[in-house]
């Protein structure tokens, strides 16, 4: 007993004299985007989830993705629409941040190529009319259904990952858009795509999301500091 | 890092910016394009001529559009009828000589998608058996319109002339 104590200190001494050596997790990651799931909480005219994970391959790259459905309204001064379809991102993300120990933080860079099958409904719209000489004619009910739209993008991802709980992250990110193809449908406009969101007059749309996930390790590695590498 | 947070500053800033770009129809858009009316000598048919204090008033409406001196109307087709009836009172300033006939146009009606802001637009196309219909009013004054010829059926633009009057 009194061997193996003393053996333990001398190991403890050993390890604060020298660099510890980090230990990197591998493993995959998986969440979900909590602003959407609280939006179809909260607002009637939306309906949406998005499933976002990750696979860690080497120290500073991920291989990352996010799958979703989303059901929109959107009332518009001149018009309503709903847009309805299934999104899927896939990509990589970078990590910058520098750990200190232990720490799993990411403070990363990524790009997505994201697509998407959606369906949108024309619900009502007013007829625009410079002259004012007859009373504005009344909203037109339309609920006119365009199917089999299609749409394909490239986004840019600037995001935050941080550990909370053990294993449990919360993230933050924020996404460029930019439409690679879109098929519109006759006489009507893809004004929302699901996983692209609004658009707008060009090609460029923004995005974010919110997400909390769980970080499932497979396996470990030890990283050798780089001052112990260059004595050897 | 400091230089990634303030790209991501950027961006923000960037997303908040141009969201209202589109929200509001220019006045530039073509949108409902009103029916352009050119005024001619009936007798001298390839010259213009100007009209004198003409009150235009769709038969139902209580408020009438005025021109005086020139030769060029654009008037407003109903949107939600596929014909728009009009009076057409020439010298409406005086009672001894204003002369009063109807002129009825006759179309069929096109919903065009134009964006976001603006909605919708309405294009018309002008019957090709019966594009106009032109009346004598309760008063039996003569027609002051002598002829009505129509140059384009398809009003999509207010760049040219639909229809030309001759007087």
């Amino acid at each position: 007993m009194l061997i193996l104590t003393s053996f333990f200190v001398i190991a403890q001494t050993k390890k604060a004299d020298s660099i510890p050596t980090k230990i990197e997790k591998y493993g995959i990651r998986f969440g979900a985007d909590i602003s959407k799931l609280v939006q179809s909480f909260y607002d009637k005219k939306y309906k949406g989830i998005e499933f976002v994970g990750d696979y860690r391959i080497t120290k500073n790259y991920y291989l990352a993705g996010e799958l979703g459905n989303e059901n929109v309204t959107v009332d518009d001064d001149r018009l309503s629409f709903t847009t309805k379809g299934t999104f899927l991102k896939v990509g990589f993300d970078y990590n910058s941040y520098e750990n200190w120990l232990d720490m799993k933080n990411m403070l990363y860079l990524g790009m997505r190529y994201g697509a998407s099958t959606f369906s949108q409904t024309l619900n009502s719209y007013k007829l625009y009319n410079t002259s004012t000489y007859f009373p504005e004619a009344p909203t037109v009910i339309s609920g006119e259904k365009y199917d089999g739209l299609t749409s394909q993008w490239i986004e840019v991802v600037l995001g935050l990952k941080t550990e909370v709980i053990k294993n449990i992250y919360i993230g933050f990110s924020i996404r460029m858009n930019r439409l690679l193809t879109n098929t519109k449908p006759e006489n009507f406009d893809n004004l929302y795509i699901p996983g692209f969101n609004r658009t707008y007059n060009g090609d460029f749309g923004i995005g974010f999301n919110y997400s909390v996930s769980y970080f499932l390790p497979l396996y470990k590695t030890k990283s050798i500091p780089k001052s112990d590498l260059k004595k050897k | 890092m400091k230089k990634i947070l303030l790209l991501f500053i950027c961006i923000i800033t960037v997303s908040f910016s141009s969201c209202e770009k589109d929200d509001i129809c220019e006045a530039s858009t073509a949108t409902t394009p009103k029916i352009v009316i050119e005024f001619y000598d009936f007798l001298n048919p390839t010259v213009k001529k100007n009209v004198t204090n003409l009150a235009v008033k769709e038969i139902n409406s209580t408020t009438s559009l005025t021109y005086t001196e020139i030769s060029k109307i654009k008037i407003p087709l109903k949107t939600n009828l596929d014909l728009t009836k009009y009076s057409f009172i020439l010298n409406s300033t005086d009672v001894a000589i204003k002369n009063e006939d109807f002129l009825q146009f006759n179309y069929s009606r096109q919903t065009i998608f134009v964006s976001r802001a603006c909605g919708f637009k309405t294009n018309f196309t002008l019957d090709s058996t019966l594009p106009f219909i032109k009346t004598e009013t309760s008063i039996p004054d003569g027609y002051w319109i002598r002829n009505v010829v129509i140059t384009t059926s398809n009003i999509t633009t207010e760049n040219e002339t639909h229809v030309k009057i001759y007087f």
